[in-house]
Order: C-alpha cells, then structure tokens, then sequence
C-alpha cells in the first residue's frame, strides 16, 4: 500500500539557533509567506546553544497566523508528559488549532542525564514513550469523566484532572527509524516522522511503512491512520541531476511526488535555514507535486481528506 | 521601611483555559495602558488554566514592551535546568522582558497526581534553593565549560552552561513563612506574596526575616523588591480595604510603599474596566503620593548593584564613578551578560568591566574613565584580533560592537561610511544591493576596526588592494579624548599612520571608504595531494604571480596525516563569466593531484559570511607572519620543512601583489608593497613554532603583516616597520600618545618629546 492518499502539506526545520533569535522567528515568518503549511524546530534542551523550543514554538506561533507548528521532535525524558500535555493544549488553543506534536524517544543519553534526566536504554524509552503517549492522550481526553490512572514503569499519573482539551485533534507525530518505535507508530501515534539523511536505501521506507501497517491493522486501526512525513535536505540549481533533491524545482517535484505515490509520503520538511530555497519549495514545488499527485491519484480522490487518528 | 525602589505596577492575569483570546487581549491591554508587568499564576495540574509557560511565550509574542513573569511559577513540577535555558530564550526572544517568580509548590496532593514526587515543606524549601542555584549557574555559564551541581534534589553532571539571557533576570519568591523568608533573604530578588493571605503585620514581620537574613549574607535589604498581589474593585463608594473610589486605593496602597516598602503592586482585577482604573488612576496617583513622602524623607530612590554582582567586581576599578551614559550598557563580570563579552575569537579573557558606548561622545567619556584607572585597557571592534589583544584580565574593554552603522554617503562616488563594530560579512550584504564590494579578507566574522586599521588582506587584493588603500577618512578619538577628523587634508601625518597602524593612535569611531563595482564573482576550492610539497608551492607561487590581477588565489595546508599532505587553494576570480572564470582557473588544475573541487559563480556576501553568536576563545593563540616577495626555491624548501615538522596545524600563504603593490611603500604606514605573499602559520605551541619559524622561514621574509603576528618579541616592530616608517610613527606617537595609551596591538614606543616634529 504505497501511496495513503493524505492531502499534501510543506514545511521547514528550522535550527533553534539562539545566537541570533530573530532571525529564527523570521525563517519562521518566511515559513508562512512560503505559502508553506508548518514550521518545526528540532528540541535538545541540553544544548546550549539552542533557543528552548517550547518557548519557541509558543512565541512563533504568536507571531504567525496560518501556520502550523511543532517540534521535530520533542525530548520526551527532558520534558514530563503530564505538564508536556497541558502545554500543548494551551498552545493549541492560543494558536486556534495550529499545533501538532513531534515526540522523540531521546536519543543523546550522557546528555540528558548530564541535565539532571534520566538514562534509558533503547528499549525502555520506547516504553517510557508509549507510556507518555498515553498520558498526554489522557489528559487530553474530556469526553470522559474516568479517573485517569497511569501507572507506567516511567511516568504515572494518578488521578489527575483532565483537559484542557486542545482546540483540534493534535496529531503525534514520532520520529523513528527502529521497528520497536515503527510498530509503537502503528499502534499509536498519528505520524512517522524519520529523516530522509539517515534512510539509507529507499526500498527500507517500504519495509518500514510495512512494519507501521502490520502494526496498526493488529490494532484494530488503518495504515492511513498514520501519516508520513519525511525531513528532507537538498539544494535548488538548474542543472537537473541523478541525485536526489539535487536540481531544478521540476526535478524535485517530480522526486517528491515519487516518495508519495511509491512511498506514502505526504509531508515534506526541508532543512537548511534558506529562506529563498523556502520560498521555491512553497511557490513552485509544492504545488507542483500537488499538481502530480493528483493527476495520479485520479479524478476521484482529488478531495482526499486527512485521516484522522482513532 | 521604604527600600526606595522605583513603583511599578502589573496585572495579574487569569489565564483561563475556557478564554484564550480573552487572557491574551488583557494582557496585550495590559501593555497598552502602560502597566510594568504582566503576571500569570502557575498551577499545571489545573485543567481550567492554560498552561503558563507557553502563555507567557506568547504573551511575550504578541506585546513589545510590557515585561512579564509567571507568578508564581511551581518548582516543584518544572525540572530547573531546562527551565533555565527556557527562561533565557524567553528573555532572548523578548529582548530582555522576562522576570521569574518562583514558588516552593504546595496542593501536594495535585502535584503528586501530576506524577511528581510529594516533598515536605522543608524539603520544597531545600530543593527551591537548589533550584535557584541551578538556574543562575546555568545561565553564568558557557557551552565549553561542563556544569557540576551536586544536589539532593536537583543534579547537573557535564551539562553546557548557557544560554546567558538578555538581562539579569530577577528572582521573586511567592512565600509566606520565615523559612522561604529566609531563603529570599539569602539568594533571592524579591519577595512575592499575596495581600489576601497575610495578616495585620505579616507584611512588616516577614520583611524583618528577610532582611535580617539578607544582612547575615552581606547583602543590602534594598537588593531585595518586596511585590505585592492584591485583589479590590472599584465603586462610587470605600467599603472597607480596597473597595472603593480610586482616591482610596491610593490612600489605603501608600502605607504598604511607605510602611513595608512594597515596591511593585500586582493587581488581580475582577475585568477589563477595573484593570483601565487602576492603571491609568491609582498607578499615577500612588506614584505621585509616594514620591511627595520621599522627597521630604529624603528617602534615597533607586536600585542597588546586588553582593553578588558587588563580589565579583575587581580591583583597581571604581565601578561607582563609570560616566552614566556608559553605566547603563555596562557590563561586570557579574552580569547575565558576561559569558558573552569576556572572550574573543582566539583568545580567553576576564576583563573587570566592558564598556559599550553607543557613539564617538561616549568612546571618548569610555576612554577618559578608563585611563583614570589604573587597568589594562583594551579596545574591541568585532574581536577576531590575532595581533590585538582586545580582551584582558581584571582590565577595562572599549567594546565598539554597538557602533556598527553602514551608511552610503554618496553614491555617485560610492563613498560609504561605516563604523568599526560591523563586520565585514555585514558590510558585504549592505553594498551587495549597489553592485559593490569592498575586499576586506577571507571571513566576514572579522571586524572593521581592526582589519581597515592595520591592512586587509582579501579576496579582491590583487585587483582591489587593501582595504586600507579605500579609506578616505576616519573619525578617532586620541588619547587625550580629542575627536577628529583625519583625511589627506586634516591631520595627514594621523590619516598616514592610521592606515597600518591605527591602533597606536587612537579609536577610530568611523571610517569612510571607496567602495568598488562588483559582481558576483567566481570562486573556487581546490584541493591537491601535495606530494611534493615544496616543489608545489613554488609552482603555484609562479603561477599566482602571473595570472592577471582578477585572480587571487589563498593556499592553506594542515597537518601532514598519514604522510599525505593536501594543499587548499580558495581562489576568487573578479568576474561573474563562467568561461573568464574557468580560464584562470585552468592551469592551477595542472598543480598535482585534484582530491576535491568545487567552482562556483557566488554573489561577494556569500564568500564573506558573517557566522552569528557570541565568542568563547580560550587561552593565546600561537601564529607567526611573514611577507615575501616570491615563493623562491629556498623558501619553498623551507617551508616544506615547517609542514613535515608537524609544528603548525594551520599553515597559509596568501596572494599580495597586484594593486596592493600600486601604491608607494611611504604612502600608508603598511609599507611592504613590494610583497607578492603573506604568509602565516598557526601553532599549538609558541615555542615551538618558534623554533622551526625562526630558522627555516624568517631567514627569507622581508618584513611582516601585523594582523597575523603574535610573537611578542621586540623584533617584530622593526619586522613589521621599515625603518623610516617606524621612526615617524614614533615621531607621532610621542605627539599624540606619549602615554603609550593604545598599546594592546603591536605597540609603538613613543619618540621623546625635543625630536623634529612633522605638522600633524
Ligand atoms: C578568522 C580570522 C580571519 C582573518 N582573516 C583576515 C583576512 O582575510 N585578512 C586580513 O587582513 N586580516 C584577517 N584577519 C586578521 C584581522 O584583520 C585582525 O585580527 C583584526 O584586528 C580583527 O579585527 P576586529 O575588529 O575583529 O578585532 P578586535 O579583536 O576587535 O581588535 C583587534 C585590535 O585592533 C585594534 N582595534 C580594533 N578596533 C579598533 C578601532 N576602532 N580603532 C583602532 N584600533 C582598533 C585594537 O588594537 C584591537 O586590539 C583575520 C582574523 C581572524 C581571527
């Protein structure tokens, strides 16, 4: 099942640099008048030289008005999943509904503990992740009126009230590359969210997206219930080439719209801090592989809708 | 007690979960209605408020002046440290308007529900302490240097230090019982409680704890504001406390200033109408009130440097007497700021105080107070100094960096005035949209005082000359604090000396320039296995030297690995034609062994481009300069030796010549124009570089570029200096600075006053 006929979105992975804080709001301002649909902004709290990426979400988002925003992704170990989930219901009623969350398992473990976090080993972060999952997803949940008990291995809550309710459905988005944190995807989240740099052959997306797919049919949900997004790189010249994302906008249109018709693909973020490679990706790529894909995809499913997670 | 803190007052916000929109338009009428502050409770267990940080990240998105501040924030459920780089990118953002209010966490019950660990009162108080501790060593510290804080409850094992925030942000603790009474005396800013839950005499009470503990620490009381949340409506009518006409508020308010020198008042109001009144009635009202006591009382108003800051200041610096003007841009070593501005590129510094005048008037007031004092001074544009030592230990810097103004002046001349603190990738973007360029160097970091007051050594050098070669006028300030204006009119002994050995003679607080027309421009990275090392760099000295003056071509080699040695040639090409450029290019294909190549038609800005962010150079760089004529066979020879020899990881010979060699030797104070190369070798060790320097490449220099130089040895002058050129810089150094103020960068020793003097 390549191609999971989600609508087409465009964004940016803009680096959190905080040696100059305004001109990160600003590739964030350009994100928008791109035309682009969502600004992401990668979140190591060890880091020093990166802006906090809450804050920063929160404040990008008071000075946009159209875009989505999320982290790509979210330090879960650094950030405890109860307060994680009422801030980000807060952000997305503030911003009207434009919030959607990346959530990472952590990765940089001398790091997080040199904070004062915890150290986990692979597996037990993906528990701890799914446990936060279903914390945040609790809390976010008003529809019902049950005592919410947690009582994971990591995190437990006991009884905490639940809501605020965020203003949408937000979606989890995961980054992943592993089939523990694949098939954690398929169960839970409502997105993949890898990166093309570290995808070594393209035929491994297709074993991945069969690994999230297996997952989510054993759980009683759809493949289309996970959208796929994928971090990108490249650079724009005129010379067309056989590398990847290596070449005119045509070319990159017509790669991109390969990733989502043989791979499922229908969220593309570009790195790299350009705000003139930003606005070609919005005014002419991005329609242009919409254009593409919906000649593909065919008459009848031009006005596919998101899928929505369960 | 009246602690003499200036009034402010805020709004304390609702931030209910049900209104966003409401929350963030009070607050944004907050600002409007020119309150100090806006203030937001914190409770994350509380499903009917929003979350607070990230209101206060977007309140702070969506005001410009207003500050604000969680009030007051639960420590108990916000892990500290990454609330520290939180709290600075929040200050960051919002150039400088954070606060924290910060409380111990009680609703035990609700926290621990959250899933986070119950703690006793006492053990609360001990983990705010922690947590305080945590957050100011965090943002004092820098990314190079691990943090170990040990603690019972809250640990930094080899965490990065920094962010620094914008500015020192203040710590105001929610408390009510002695025992967090005397942890804000000890450590904190303020002191926050809430009105409605104080008795008769809580007020004055718990400022006696407070102060007596603050005293006991050494401190000053009046370090500490005391704020105060208070809640009250208006009506035609007083009803008893805070519940009437404004006139009352004001009335009932004045002893809570007076009496227990509240400082800020925090007003919870019911809605929008009651927040108007108390801003635009009771705040003016009240000021008004508190300042007619004061001047009767003689009451001394205004803030007091903190011990913390006090404790660090250093000797020899009376820090009480830096001219206003310059106090409020000030930076000590106690200071948020400090991390940033302490260092420099290359080097590792502790100054006691670094001045940021904000133009010519002030660098002259920064200069006379800092020749009242018995420091070091050192003087800083942009700080990549390898020669200039533009940072020091216990002394004072001229930091220039506020005073960076690109200007065109006239266009039709292209004459361009810019002042010393931009850097030159700055430069390059603001002429770039006139179609010009002014060849500066090799790295847009670098500052313009003190490359265009030494030389310049660029990318357009053999088509353009140095950057010294386009200056037309400066502005500096002398020694004896004298502004003036030196030109091929004015002063020409000071505009000569100025252009190669500027900083002898004063700060240059601007420069004007004529610029050049160009395009984009070809640029290439070519990368060869030098086998043959010496064999090939004599070649491509031959090769440099006769291709036409729009080439110029850098050549850097590192460290032998592994027995390979691969040379870099960056070269520039003065032409935007794909074929112009591919010609000139061509024979230096034919130099070995191409590894790598890249060639590429780029718009000037992008092959200067200015990297953003503080500096945090440790320890002296090792580098030693040499000017050639031509890359000889001996030369080359002996340069082959200093690579093998492993001494230098850094080795660079640039391309001279060309338009640079256009003009006389006695025409500026840089007087090697005969030179077809510079150059450099970085070391990790001065002896040792030194030794191998000194036999195999000294023999064959002919003087050499200062910028590049940082053998303190007294040779180095004449090196540097011809000897009629040194001996009328010295002439004029004993006219203008026989002090020897400017002395951090290649220092000229005065002449003694009675010799021959030239008019100046
Ligand atoms: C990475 C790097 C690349 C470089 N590339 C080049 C290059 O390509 N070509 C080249 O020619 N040089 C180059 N240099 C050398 C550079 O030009 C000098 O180090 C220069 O002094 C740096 O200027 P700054 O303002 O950044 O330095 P600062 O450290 O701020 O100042 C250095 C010294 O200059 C003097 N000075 C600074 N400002 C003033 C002023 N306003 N008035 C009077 N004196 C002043 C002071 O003596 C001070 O100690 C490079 C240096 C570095 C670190």
């Amino acid at each position: 099942m390549p191609d999971y006929g989600h609508d087409l979105t465009f964004g940016t992975f803009i680096t959190p640099t905080n040696a100059a804080p305004a001109k990160v709001v600003e590739l964030a301002k350009t994100t928008e008048a791109a035309g682009l649909d969502l600004a992401t902004f990668q979140d190591h709290p060890y880091q020093a030289g990166f802006l906090d990426t809450w804050t920063l979400l929160s404040y990008v988002a008071a000075q946009t008005e159209r875009i989505s925003l999320s982290a790509n992704v979210i330090n879960l170990p650094l950030r405890p999943p109860a307060v994680l989930a009422r801030a980000a219901a807060s952000l997305d009623l503030l911003s009207g509904g434009r919030f959607e969350l990346g959530l990472g398992a952590g990765a940089f473990w001398d790091a997080i503990a040199a904070m004062g976090g915890p150290r986990r080993t692979a597996g037990e972060s993906i528990t701890a992740l799914s446990e936060g999952i279903d914390i945040i997803r609790g809390l976010w949940d008003t529809s019902t009126r049950e005592r919410l008990v947690v009582d994971g291995t990591f995190y437990q809550v006991d009884g905490a009230k639940r809501g605020p309710a965020p203003a949408h459905d937000i979606q989890i988005w995961l980054g992943a590359l592993k089939p523990r944190m694949l098939r954690l995807i398929g169960r839970k989240a409502d997105g993949w969210l890898p990166s093309l740099a570290y995808i070594k052959e393209l035929s491994d997306l297709t074993a991945s997206n069969t690994t999230i797919d297996e997952a989510a049919i054993a759980a009683g949900r759809t493949p289309g219930d996970v959208r796929r997004l994928l971090n990108i790189g490249g650079a724009f010249s005129t010379q067309r080439s056989d590398r990847l994302l290596a070449g005119p906008p045509e070319q990159w249109a017509e790669q991109l719209s390969d990733l989502t018709l043989e791979y499922g693909f229908s969220s593309y973020i570009l790195s790299g801090d350009d705000a003139q490679a930003m606005m070609i990706l919005g005014q002419e790529v991005a329609p242009a592989v919409r254009e593409l894909v919906r000649a593909e995809r065919g008459a009848d499913e031009t006005d596919a809708t998101p899928a929505v997670g369960l | 007690m009246d602690y003499g803190h200036p009034l402010e007052f805020g709004a304390f916000i609702n931030p209910d979960s049900a209104d966003p929109a409401g929350v963030v338009d009070l607050a944004r009428r907050a600002e409007e209605l020119g309150l100090d502050l806006v203030t937001v409770q914190d409770h994350p267990y509380q499903p009917a408020l929003l979350e607070t940080w990230t209101l206060l990240s977007w309140i702070a998105g969506s005001t410009d002046r207003i500050r604000i501040a969680p009030n007051v924030l639960n420590m108990a459920i916000r892990p500290p440290a990454v609330l520290a780089r939180a709290a600075a990118s929040l200050d960051l953002l919002s150039g400088g308007r954070l606060e924290l209010g910060l409380g111990a966490g009680h609703f035990w019950d609700a926290i621990a529900a959250m899933g986070t660990p119950r703690l006793s009162p006492g053990e609360s108080v001990d983990a705010l302490a922690e947590a305080i501790e945590m957050l100011r060593t965090i943002w004092a510290g820098d990314a190079s240097t691990p943090l170990e804080v040990p603690g019972a409850f809250h640990t930094l094992d080899g965490a990065q230090g920094g962010p620094a925030p914008a500015h020192t942000v203040s710590l105001w603790i929610g408390a009510l019982k002695p025992r967090m009474q005397r942890l804000i005396g000890a450590k904190a800013d303020g002191w926050w409680p809430s009105l409605g839950r104080l008795g008769p005499g809580d007020l004055a009470a718990g400022n006696a704890v407070v102060d007596a503990a603050a005293t006991e620490a050494g401190r000053d009381p009046r370090e500490i504001r005391r704020l105060l949340n208070i809640t009250g409506s208006f009506g035609p009518t007083a009803q008893g406390r805070l519940s009437g006409p404004p006139a009352t508020w004001v009335e009932q308010l004045l002893p809570y200033a007076l009496d227990d020198g509240v400082g800020t008042f925090v007003y919870a109001a019911p809605d929008r109408a009651h927040l108007e009144t108390f801003a635009t009635e009771v705040a003016p009202a009240l000021r008004e009130a508190v300042a007619t006591v004061r001047d009767v009382r003689e009451t001394e108003v205004g803030a007091v440097v903190p011990l913390a800051i006090r404790a660090k200041r250093r000797e020899g610096i009376d820090y009480d007497t830096v001219p206003a003007a310059l106090a409020a841009t000030a930076v000590e070593p106690g200071h948020a700021g400090f991390a940033g501005v302490r260092n420099t590129y290359l080097r590792g510094g502790s100054p006691g105080l670094v001045l940021r005048p904000g133009d010519a008037d002030e660098v002259a007031q920064a200069l006379s107070f800092a020749r009242s004092q018995p420091v070091p001074l050192a003087v800083r544009s942009a700080g990549h100094g390898i020669s200039g030592r533009s940072t020091n230990d216990g002394g004072i810097v001229i930091d220039l960096s506020r005073l960076n103004r690109i200007e065109v002046l006239d266009a039709a001349t292209r004459r361009v005035r810019i002042e010393p603190g931009a850097r030159w990738g700055e430069v390059a973007q603001a002429l770039h949209p006139y179609g010009w360029a002014l060849s500066s160097g090799d790295f847009g970091g670098v500052g313009v005082g003190g490359l265009a007051t030494a030389g310049g050594i660029g990318w357009l050098g053999r088509e353009h000359g140095l950057t010294i070669d386009h200056v037309r006028a400066v502005e500096i300030v002398l020694a004896d604090g004298r502004l003036v204006r030196a030109d091929a009119e004015h002063h020409p002994d000071l505009f000569w000396a100025v252009r190669g050995a500027g900083a002898n003679f004063g700060i240059v607080t601007a420069f004007e320039f004529e610029v050049d027309e160009v395009g984009d421009v070809g640029f290439a990275q070519l990368a060869f296995d030098a086998g043959n090392v010496a064999e090939f760099l004599e070649n491509w000295g031959a090769l440099q030297e006769a291709a036409p003056r729009d080439l110029t071509s850098f050549l850097i080699i590192g460290r032998p690995r592994g027995g390979q040695v691969v040379a870099t040639v960056m070269a520039t090409v003065d032409s935007d034609d794909p074929d112009t450029v591919i010609s000139r290019l061509q024979p230096f294909a034919t130099l070995g062994p191409l590894l790598q190549q890249a060639v590429q038609i780029l718009p000037y800005p992008a092959i200067v481009a200015a990297p953003d962010g503080g500096q945090h150079g440790q320890g002296e760089p090792a580098t030693r300069s040499a000017l050639v004529d031509h890359i000889t066979p001996e030369l080359a020879a002996a340069a082959s030796k200093l690579i093998h020899s492993g001494v230098s990881y850094f080795f660079q010979i640039r391309s001279v010549g060309g338009a640079v060699a256009d003009v006389p030797p006695d025409a500026t104070a840089y007087a090697h124009r005969s030179a077809n190369f510079s150059v450099i070798a970085f070391g990790a060790g001065r002896t040792r570089l030194d030794a191998v320097w000194d036999t195999q490449i000294q023999p064959h220099a002919n003087g050499l570029y200062l910028s590049f130089e940082t053998d303190p040895r007294p040779e180095r002058i004449t090196d540097a200096f011809p000897p009629a050129t040194l001996a009328r810089l010295r002439e004029l150094k004993g006219r203008l600075d026989p002090e020897n103020v400017f002395r951090d960068n290649f220092s000229v020793a005065p002449a003694k006053p009675g010799l021959a003097t030239v008019a100046g």
